[in-house]
């Protein structure tokens, strides 16, 4: 039955690839996935950064608007392929974060939390006010469905499988990432940057990368977001939504890859149950919240993993 | 046992309901509702949706259309484009609504218009959301245009003699349509821009943009904001005792802001629907019935009468149920051309005629231009 | 209108809005201090206390007693929360003692929601008349009680650190937790005092503004994000920096509006905290 406790995640996989066949969902259903999907990369990639790499950062929406904004942009205006596109916008962010990361991460826990809300606003901020390129405030309208070697993906299961197969990639390669001898610098970071550096470890240098992995996520993420959407607006990548991901961090169980993943999927879906709560459904969502907290520290990955080895050991009997 | 007996029980009154459910009625017609009832425009969305509500209420009452009885299934889009676009998903995909309505900002808007274009499903947004009819073939606008704000506005201004103009504009939507509106018409009503200033809606104080404002000279300022800010900037120039007309957006007409300018001092000038002020109407002009009766069913039901916002959305499920009488169908594709078609009717918004060009339907006379005296709104003399 | 009534206007304009963030700060300091974690939820105490006030003055209660019933109220309803919802949480991680926070204050928002509705409420001016002409000028009588309950509450809180055993005691705790509680003080009772002052100060800088503003339920986010701000040029602990700061951010907004650009004032203002942030790890007016 240790099996079963190594290979849970392939059972996942299945899951996932099978879902489309059995549930029939409707355009609906999967759009609620994909949108999942899109949080859960940012989620993982926030993850590397924080639970890895012990570096807060309170503005990570803003790599979720330099993707979008640069797909969108170039697709809507410039005729650029969607693929070539978020190409343009991976290197972009990951310019963009190694030029800012070295001195933001230099900081430590709140002024580096500041420093990131600053850098967010100050990209919303640009985004509002170049209207002439972005749309401004009112939006970029027009962006094209995602094309792949000039096969459209404008169907929902089409982007479902799409989006999903970037999540898997996202989350198999951070895993990898967290176990490579890259991965254990991070962590030694996180545990004590001073004694990381007296091994030799140049801790400037790793934040960056880890910083650039996060961006080059996030900016995946947009990409990704403003093909579905079609419509991008600064609304959505403001600080409430860099402080949703940190949310969705600490629900799911930080530092644990999966965990933030369940956190992004939890979060994005608990409105379908609570809506018809009408007004009483903020007060509602803050108690849900205020619960795991309270009651289960290491969020709903926490339960998880305790429910799977309560369960799996009976089962070897 | 006893579970068993319970289950085959329930499954029998599950069969007859299923059995029982076609055999009542035709099936009621869906239409979908998207308002904002969180976030940050949440004080609008209410008088939206029970516009909307009673409208509906109002044509099942009269019998329906085409035999069949409409009902409204809403859902709150949290002032947030992404949620604006999943609900439209949902309305689409899961209720399988005929046609949407609602969403009151241009982001929003836009969220939903792409769903509406890529689904097929004719959706009648009321928001400052220019519709471009070769690009948004299934979206109607029953909000009116800007430019016919600006026209109101300007007519008003050249039989007043005011010749300078100063713009303050929110940093957002509003303020770059309104911005354009302004300039687009300024030259054919004799007016001159003498300057604009930005500000941001969340700024609790906007006193050093009106100082400079003031160097300008202007003889009055607009202002293309909705809500708390335009109230603001209204009590701001009060400080300075600034003492010009300020013009808003049109977004202000509603008791709210009657509310906000409680104790401000400063002249506000609102263009509005015809909806405001119906006993200022001719009985000449056909929308004065409809605004009437549907005025009387808002205070019976609600306590408060009609504004702005409900007639935006009074108008755009009577559009719909146009569409599906004429069309004779519930095929989102033909309902839409069906709208597209609508000549001469007369709503509370003014008489809309659509175009294969045009989806706002309204002409810059349906609109007046107010302003706030002691409580009440009155047309400027 | 002079060149100079300009920049007078404009001080006007920066002093109004950096209290409001120098008292949001002062709050988030207060607490910080003694707990080292800062209170994402202090913008709805803002709220809180603006919309209590509104409601109590709406209902004929007289302005002074309305004053002091909405702070109790805020003082008791950070205590509640404190002694409920952060206390259990002593053993887990800075991090998720603040999403905590931010749990929290999405609860009392919806909570705010359900009291208030979603409308915008006006709180009248203190006091009333006609604003007063300095070198041409204007300026609100509502800034001047801004600026006079900003002075009262640091002197306040100057008192009670510096004069009283309590506020003593909270020192002691905030610098050394450990040896605090060897000293005999109860680390728990200062906690809870902290909280209570944080979420008073919170409340009053909601009511002292809010005669200038609109109040609804989601008012509490951008106060809270410029106090954060404030807090963390000045270098986070301590309270003088936090207010001049606070106050510096109010100036250079207005002056920034004014003098440059009102489109880009934002983008300039976080450019130059980033720059702070960047030079002056800790804080602007740190020592090292």
């Amino acid at each position: 039955m240790n099996a079963l406790k190594r290979y849970w995640w392939l059972i996942l996989l299945a899951a996932i690839a099978v879902y489309p066949v059995i549930g029939k969902p409707s355009p609906y259903r999967s759009g609620l996935l994909i949108f999942a999907g899109i949080y859960i990369i940012l989620a993982v990639g926030l993850d590397l950064l924080m639970g890895y790499t012990g570096q807060i950062s309170v503005g990570h929406a803003a790599f979720f608007a330099v993707g979008a904004y640069t797909s969108g942009i170039l697709t809507a205006k410039y005729g650029f392929s969607p693929a070539a596109a978020m190409g343009v916008g991976v290197v972009f962010s990951a310019t963009l974060a190694f030029l800012t990361g070295r001195p933001v991460l230099a900081l430590k826990e709140y002024y580096l939390a500041m420093a990131t809300l600053a850098f967010n606003e100050i990209v919303v901020t640009l985004i509002i006010g170049f209207e002439g390129l972005t749309g401004g405030a009112s939006g970029l309208r027009d962006i094209p469905p995602f094309t792949i070697f000039g096969f459209s993906l404008l169907n929902h299961l089409h982007y479902y499988y799409f989006v999903w197969t970037v999540v898997v990639l996202v989350i198999a390669s951070s895993i990898a990432v967290v176990r490579s001898p890259f991965g254990r610098a991070l962590i030694a970071i996180h545990s004590d940057e001073q004694a990381a550096r007296s091994f030799g470890v140049d801790c400037a240098k790793y934040k960056t990368r880890a910083y650039m992995l996060a961006a080059v996520y996030a900016s995946i993420a947009g990409s990704l977001f403003a093909h579905y959407m079609g419509f991008i607006a600064p609304d959505d990548f403001g600080i409430l939504t860099s402080i949703n991901l940190l949310v969705m961090l600490f629900l799911g169980g930080i530092g644990t890859i999966f965990g933030p993943a369940l956190g992004a999927l939890f979060l994005k879906l608990l409105p379908e149950i609570t809506y018809q709560f009408q007004d009483y459904e903020l007060l509602i969502n803050g108690i849900i919240l205020i619960v795991v907290l309270v009651f289960f520290p290491r969020g709903l990955f926490g339960i998880f993993t305790a429910l799977r080895n309560k369960i799996v050991p009976r089962m070897g009997k | 046992m006893k579970r068993f007996v319970f289950s085959v029980f329930v499954l029998m009154v599950f069969v007859a309901l299923v059995a029982a459910g076609p055999a009542w009625s035709k099936e009621p017609i869906k239409i979908g509702g998207i308002f904002s009832l969180t976030g940050y425009l949440s004080w609008l969305g209410e008088y939206k949706k029970k516009a909307a509500e009673l409208k509906v209420e109002m044509i099942n009452q009269a019998g329906g259309v085409n035999g069949q009885q409409l009902v409204l299934i809403s859902y709150d889009d949290n002032s947030s484009p992404e949620q604006a676009s999943k609900v439209a998903q949902r309305l689409i995909s899961k209720d399988q609504v005929v046609a949407m309505a609602g969403t009151a900002s241009v982001p929003l808007s836009g969220a939903v218009a792409s769903m509406a274009n890529r689904y097929k499903i004719p959706t009648i947004i009321n928001s400052g959301y220019a519709v471009d009819t070769s690009k948004d073939p299934y979206l109607f606008n029953t909000s009116h245009k800007t430019d016919f704000a600006v026209i109101t506005a300007y007519k008003v201004f050249q039989k007043k003699g005011i010749k300078k103009l100063a713009l303050l504009m929110p940093i957002g939507p509003l303020g770059e349509i309104g911005g354009t509106a302004a300039r687009k018409y300024a030259a054919e009503y004799g007016v001159t821009i003498v300057g604009e200033e930005k500000f941001d809606v969340k700024a609790a104080d906007v006193t050093a943009q009106l100082a400079k404002i003031r160097n300008m000279n202007p003889q009055a300022i607009f202002a293309f904001v909705t809500g708390e800010p335009a109230a603001l900037i209204g009590r701001n120039m009060d400080q300075l005792s600034f003492k010009v007309p300020l013009l808003v957006s049109h977004g202000n007409a509603n008791p709210g802001f009657l509310k906000l300018v409680s104790n401000v001092r400063t002249q506000m000038l609102v263009p509005s629907g015809k909806v405001m002020k119906p006993e200022a109407l001719p009985d000449s002009d056909p929308t004065k019935k409809v605004i009437v009766e549907f005025n009387k069913k808002h205070i019976a039901k609600y306590k408060e009468p009609a504004n702005y916002f409900s007639a935006e959305l009074a108008d755009a499920i009577d559009l719909i149920a146009e569409g599906l009488r004429t069309s004779g169908t519930t095929d989102p594709v033909k309902l839409r051309d069906a709208i597209e078609n609508i000549k001469g009717f007369v709503g509370m918004q003014g008489i809309y005629t659509f175009t294969p060009k045009d989806h706002h339907g309204t002409r810059p006379d349906d609109m007046i231009l107010l302003t706030v005296k002691a409580g009440k709104w009155e047309v400027p003399k | 209108m002079s060149d100079i009534s300009h920049l007078v206007q404009f001080l006007f304009s920066g002093i109004t809005v950096g209290s409001v963030y120098a008292l949001i700060a002062v709050s988030l300091v207060i607490v910080y201090k003694v707990s080292q974690l800062i209170c994402f939820a202090q913008g709805e105490f803002f709220v809180f206390g603006a919309l209590t006030m509104t409601t109590l003055v709406s209902k004929g209660v007289p302005v002074p007693l309305a004053f002091f019933l909405s702070i109790i109220i805020a003082m008791a309803l950070g205590a509640l929360i404190q002694q409920v919802l952060i206390r259990p949480m002593k053993n887990t991680s800075v991090g998720a003692l603040i999403v905590m926070t931010i749990a929290i204050s999405l609860a009392l928002r919806g909570l705010a929601l359900l009291i208030w509705g979603r409308e915008s409420h006006v709180l009248p001016p203190f006091s009333r008349g006609e604003p007063i002409q300095v070198l041409g000028a204007a300026l609100q009588l509502q800034i001047l009680w801004i600026v006079g309950i900003t002075t009262v509450v640091l002197f306040l809180i100057w008192f009670f650190f510096e004069k009283t055993p309590a506020g003593i005691a909270m020192r002691a705790c905030a610098e050394n937790p450990y040896g605090a509680s060897l000293m005999g003080i109860n680390t728990q009772k200062t906690t809870l005092v902290a909280w209570a002052w944080g979420s008073g100060i919170g409340a009053l800088a909601g009511m002292a503004v809010a005669p200038m503003l609109f109040t609804q339920y989601t008012s509490g986010i951008m106060p809270m994000v410029k106090g954060f701000i404030a807090m963390s040029i000045g270098g986070l602990g301590s309270i003088v920096g936090s207010v001049i700061a606070g106050l510096l951010l109010g100036l250079v907004e207005s002056y920034t509006i004014g003098l440059i650009s009102s489109k880009f004032s934002d983008t300039i203002v976080f450019a130059l905290l980033m720059a702070v942030l960047v030079f002056r790890p800790n804080g602007l007016f740190s020592r090292s």
